[in-house]
């Protein structure tokens, strides 16, 4: 279903629950994958998905379309992220690295990555960037996200996101030379 | 010397090599998202006041007072003129009857206006007796003393 129907369809209470539904079956799999990689674990993933798919019904009503349906949910989706390793920081007082180790351990013991040497170094350099670098390196990496699109979501200027983007590369270029075996 | 790493020669991949959620996640997560969405009631208040939710502090509490404000005045508006009303009808259609039909209505009736009465009115105001009760001074002193003392109102 178009994500034009989907909203025509969620303005009629008779069909609203439907149409919600629809959304959420849609967008499911990118917002849990966009979470996971910002928060690495599973279950905080599976909260922070079924959170961000709440704000959205709450507020999908006043949703105005000058952004695309998907742009606006990446953005909830993103500030969640944001508020959650920022109040996980406030609540255990902990500094920037060692969230970020947390995380590179729970990498680490992730079966997945056993073996790959490479892939492993690289996803510890990626979890040593702050925030919201990784935020930028993650939707141009990985979701290779235009940057007028990666401008609606974090708010930030296309220049400014090339700049981190271009400085987060290197960043992770070095840590992975420096890191891996000869 | 150790080769430098390069991002753009490394496999890309569509997402980090993170272990999968759970068989059936993506099955399921539809129906948990939709458990826990609010209750219809719970929206269709939201709807109803939304509005008066998205008002900053400052104006909302403004809002409340001029309701109030409006409320009293409101209150005293409707409230004065009616409670004047019926007394002043009153008062006007009286003015219209005769006083000695009010009289003899007032001697007749079971209103039961006895000459004690008419003297304490005398005694209090002259004038307001003149036309219709011509006593002595004696006479309306013995009906004065002629009061049985043991009424509480003399007392």
């Amino acid at each position: 279903m178009e994500d034009h129907d989907i909203l025509l369809k969620f303005q009629d209470p008779a069909s609203r629950n439907l149409a919600f539904n629809q959304l959420v079956r849609k967008y499911q799999s990118k917002v849990y994958w966009h979470v996971r990689k910002m928060v690495i674990d599973h279950d905080d993933a599976d909260d922070l998905t079924q959170d961000v798919f709440i704000k959205v019904w709450k507020h999908l009503e006043n949703f105005r379309q000058d952004a695309a349906l998907f742009t606006w949910i990446y953005r909830i989706a993103t500030n969640e992220c944001l508020n959650f390793l920022s109040s996980k920081r406030r609540k255990f007082l902990l500094p920037l690295t060692d969230v970020g180790a947390e995380l590179a351990a729970k990498i680490e013991a992730d079966p997945a990555l056993a073996g790959d040497e490479i892939e492993l170094k690289l996803q510890q350099a990626i979890l040593r960037l702050p925030d919201k670098q990784r935020l930028v390196f993650n939707l141009r990496y990985y979701d290779e996200m235009p940057y007028e699109q990666m401008a609606e979501v974090t708010g930030t200027s296309v220049g400014a996101l090339k700049a981190s983007y271009h400085h987060a590369v290197k960043k992770v270029e070095e840590y992975v030379t420096r890191n891996t075996a000869d | 010397m150790k080769p430098s790493f390069k991002l753009d020669e490394h496999p890309r991949r569509p997402r980090p090599l993170l272990s999968e959620p759970p068989a059936g996640y993506f099955d399921q997560l539809p129906m948990r998202v939709m458990a826990r969405l609010p209750q219809a009631e719970a929206r269709e208040a939201a709807t109803g006041w939304g509005w008066l939710a998205r008002l900053s502090p400052a104006l909302r509490t403004g809002l409340a007072s001029v309701a109030v404000l409006g409320g009293f005045a409101a209150s005293f508006y409707l409230s004065g003129p009616q409670a004047a009303g019926p007394a002043g009808v009153a008062a006007t259609s009286l003015d219209a009857v005769p006083r000695t039909e009010l009289v003899g209505y007032l001697l007749t009736s079971g209103a039961r206006v006895d000459n004690s009465d008419l003297v304490v009115l005398t005694a209090a105001d002259p004038n307001l007796t003149d036309d219709f009760l011509h006593a002595s001074e004696a006479e309306l002193t013995e009906a004065l003393d002629a009061q049985p003392s043991e009424d509480p109102t003399y007392l």
